[in-house]
């Protein structure tokens, strides 16, 4: 496998966890952003190295990329695309709501958690 | 008017009941429901000799206990409906458990009883004592419940059969272990000692719960329980000593804890663990006699305890307290209530001509019949038991009705529907003397069914002079003695230590698991992300072990490492130097231009056209979505972001792992050229991608239209709910 595109999906997942451990709402949307490219490059780059693109008409059948974790990546793709605007959608919705787009914790959970014990 | 309606199942199954015992028809009758065929689950009852005998009480003292609950809560009470319908629920529980004749259907009914008889002990819901007690009684019965499905699982696969009727003897060390188990169960159930702690503190409840639950039925589930499996685990080193050990112990301590209260319905609390004690003694040992005495036993003590709760009951409804010290006089007041609670203690002591007389004798004989240590352990149990028994009775009966220096207490008027089923148990205990004959043929082939050498006993009338109607007479004479005494000079009321250590047990469990909620249940999803972040670094150590570094070389091609490099650093300008989310969209723009670079350098020209299209949506609908926000991020704690960078560079680490180890670990070569020739031949196209998407993925890709088009409708819901909003407040 490609060093450098394991050093690439690494980086991706390293950035992206980094913002959704984040409070604002919109930097989880970029997070959830760069873990949905870091997957579909690590589909990719499951399925053998790079070569030419399968095409049968153009390019010898030995020498093209697995077509097969492209087709995959492909949906992957757009359902992250799906997913990153709907996300995008609550957080103006949040910020609608509350003025702004940050996450709060649990009101209930913070109670439980601060109760003394009897 | 509810409680008169629900007394009819309840008379329904005593005439089913009686028509089992008194007809001669062959078999019992069955039924087999089945439930999850596939593991033999299955719900099968049979209403054999000894369900009869039990339903006969469950459903017999069930019927006047709903007449009696009509008066005691008078026509005004409320809740009554839910009164009705929680006793109805239990004993419907309590008649499911008798009948069950498979040791699931045994389980399942069995923890019904406890959960209704958690409900019913709870019924005075606002009472802070009783939802105390109803929760000490849930946690010790259902915790002998599951000792109780263990025991029975590990019976049911030494036996080969779930059928209690086909079990046969099951020994070895699996057998001891069972029997354990099962005996700490009815220990449980029964409030033998030491988990009897329950039982006191279950007097909380309505008297008509206490008179049905504590004399007849619910306590006696434990009492069953040891004689239905006594054939199969009676063999085992276990199940004699641990039985008659319980037994012995709680004879004994339930007989001094009812010499000591005050209370009148706690010392029949207490005098039920003694009673109950000394049903499982006898059931333990085991022999024909000891068997068919424990099972008289059981009728009789149901009949005279049921109508001692129930005066008791009409004492503190009409008296307004049930405690004997405070009581005066009501011997004359209340002349009827009198009768009956001499007449029934008197069949609980053990006196002639009375039902509870003759199952005392068969338990003396049962005791003198055994040899060795066993009669002297089992013999110490019964006559030991049965002097305290006479010595709290007395004590009792005096202390509610006997002389005292106080003024008469003042009691309102009679409720007729209190005083009858009280004075119709009571005649039973005389009835059950007269017509022995038929007690005996309602007895005799319960027994027999627990142990077919109880077949030659019966229950005698008259005795005459013989060894064990002496050791009767020197019991009640020795029991008056102690009674009296204890009646002149109280020994003092203890402290609930037993119920208080169980308390303090809950409150600590609930304390620390209030602790542990706290920290894990945080409620901060920052802190939840971070969690599962640091499970994902856990769970990818072992593929450490698992890298081949030959299997990974630099790059595909030059280009490659350039547009990683500028992937990430695009990645981290968008998180960390662009602190503005104008420029984070623009970030993460440029890291999807490139990551479309990377594709095209892989041979994927298909991704990265739909992935440049992609991103250039997103880069416009974040900055038209967004773009009116305030324009910073909130900045956070140095410490948690310190943290939050640690646990990232794992996570990047613990991915790069994984991808390494899989790399290590090729799992085939891709069939390259079949793909090519089944797309040109078969698929009729030739970009492999499309075909593939079309023709194999086809459903997938129709699933990922409609994911589009839900999210487009969930993304026009939220702006459009805004925007109205908006203009309505304009």
């Amino acid at each position: 496998m490609s060093g450098s595109l394991i050093f690439a999906i690494a980086g991706l997942s390293a950035v992206g966890i980094y913002m959704i451990t984040g409070r604002s709402l919109s930097r989880i949307v970029l997070g959830f952003a760069l873990l949905g490219h870091a997957s579909v490059l690590a589909l990719l780059a499951s399925g053998g190295p790079a070569g030419d693109p399968p095409l049968a008409d153009r390019t010898t059948a030995t020498e093209v990329a697995n077509p097969v974790p492209q087709a995959l990546a492909l949906t992957a793709i757009v359902i992250s695309f799906g997913l990153t605007l709907f996300l995008l959608a609550l957080a103006r919705r949040q910020q609608e709501l509350t003025g702004d787009d940050l996450v709060e914790d649990d009101v209930e959970d913070r109670r439980i958690a601060s109760q003394e014990t009897p | 008017m509810v409680l008169r309606l629900a007394a009819i199942p309840p008379l329904v199954s005593t005439v089913v009941a009686l028509g089992v015992l008194l007809g001669s028809s062959g078999d019992a009758p069955s039924l087999d429901v089945s439930w999850v065929p596939g593991l033999d689950l299955e719900f099968v009852f049979q209403i054999d000799s000894l369900a009869a005998l039990m339903t006969l009480l469950v459903s017999g003292i069930g019927v006047l206990v709903f007449v009696y609950a009509n008066g005691y809560f008078g026509p005004t009470a409320a809740g009554t409906g839910r009164f009705a319908t929680t006793l109805l629920a239990f004993s419907t529980a309590m008649l499911g458990l008798v009948w069950a004749d498979s040791v699931w259907t045994l389980f399942v009914f069995w923890e019904a009883t406890s959960i209704t008889s958690f409900l019913l002990v709870g019924h005075k819901s606002v009472d802070a004592a009783a939802r105390l007690a109803a929760r000490r009684a849930l946690l010790i019965t259902a915790g002998g419940g599951l000792a109780l499905l263990a025991g029975l699982l590990i019976l049911a696969d030494r036996a080969g059969t779930t059928r209690l009727d086909d079990m046969g003897p099951v020994g070895g060390t699996a057998g001891g272990v069972a029997a354990a188990l099962v005996l700490v169960a009815a220990a449980t159930k029964s409030a033998q000692f030491p988990f009897h702690v329950w039982l006191p503190g279950a007097m909380a409840a309505p008297t008509p719960v206490s008179a049905y639950l504590h004399s007849a039925t619910m306590v006696k589930a434990g009492v069953l329980l040891v004689a239905l499996l006594g054939p199969a685990l009676g063999e085992t080193d276990v199940w004699k000593p641990v039985g008659i050990g319980f037994g012995l112990l709680s004879a004994f301590w339930g007989a001094i804890g009812a010499l000591r209260h005050t209370d009148a319905k706690l010392i029949l609390a207490w005098g039920t663990v003694s009673q109950l004690g000394l049903m499982i003694v006898l059931l333990s040992a085991g022999s024909g006699k000891a068997v068919f005495a424990a099972v008289s036993l059981i009728l009789a003590h149901a009949v005279f305890k049921a109508a001692l709760f129930m005066v008791v009951g009409e004492i503190d409804v009409r008296a307004g307290t049930r405690d004997i010290s405070a009581l005066s006089g009501l011997g004359s007041r209340m002349p009827l209530a009198a009768m009956v609670a001499v007449v029934s203690g008197a069949s609980m002591a053990g006196v002639p001509p009375l039902l509870g007389f003759t199952a005392k004798e068969a338990a003396i004989e049962a005791a003198l019949k055994m040899d060795g240590l066993e009669a002297l352990v089992v013999g110490f149990a019964v006559i030991g038991g049965s002097v305290l028994t006479v010595a709290y009775t007395v004590r009792l009966l005096l202390g509610l009705f006997g002389p005292s220096d106080q003024p008469a207490t003042d009691i309102a008027d009679r409720r007729p529907a209190m005083a009858f089923p009280s004075a119709l148990l009571a005649v039973g205990s005389v009835l059950g003397y007269v017509f022995l004959g038929t007690v005996n043929s309602l007895v005799r082939p319960a027994a027999v069914q627990v142990q077919p050498e109880a077949e030659v006993y019966y229950l005698l009338r008259w005795p005459g002079i013989t060894t064990a109607f002496l050791i009767s007479v020197a019991i009640v004479v020795a029991g008056s003695t102690v009674g009296w005494l204890v009646f002149r000079r109280p020994l003092g009321v203890p402290s609930p230590v037993g119920a208080g250590v169980v308390d303090r047990g809950t409150d600590g469990v609930l304390s620390v698991a209030r602790f542990v909620t706290g920290r894990v249940q945080h409620g901060s999803l920052p802190v939840y992300m971070a969690v599962m972040a640091m499970t994902v670094i856990v769970a990818a150590l072992p593929f450490a072990f698992d890298v081949e570094p030959s299997a990974i070389y630099l790059w595909d091609s030059p280009m490659q490492g350039v547009l990683a490099v500028v992937v990430v650093g695009a990645a981290v300008l968008t998180s960390g130097m662009a602190s503005s989310r104008l420029g984070a969209a623009l970030g993460l723009g440029s890291v999807g231009v490139a990551v479309s670079g990377l594709f095209v350098v892989h041979g994927a020209p298909d991704l990265a056209l739909t992935q440049l299209l992609v991103e250039t949506v997103i880069v416009v609908g974040f900055v038209l979505g967004l773009g009116h926000l305030t324009r910073r991020f909130p900045s956070a704690k140095a410490g948690w972001r310190l943290l939050r960078l640690v646990v990232s560079v794992c996570v990047g680490g613990a991915v790069a792992l994984a991808l390494a180890s899989s790399a290590s670990n090729p799992s085939g070569v891709p069939p390259l050229e079949d793909l090519t020739v089944a797309a040109v031949d078969e698929g009729g196209g030739n970009n492999l991608v499309n075909v593939i998407l079309t023709d194999v993925r086809a459903l997938d890709t129709l699933g990922e239209v409609v994911v589009l088009a839900v999210a487009a409708l969930g993304i026009l819901a939220l702006t459009e709910s805004g925007r109205s909003r908006k203009e309505e407040v304009a």
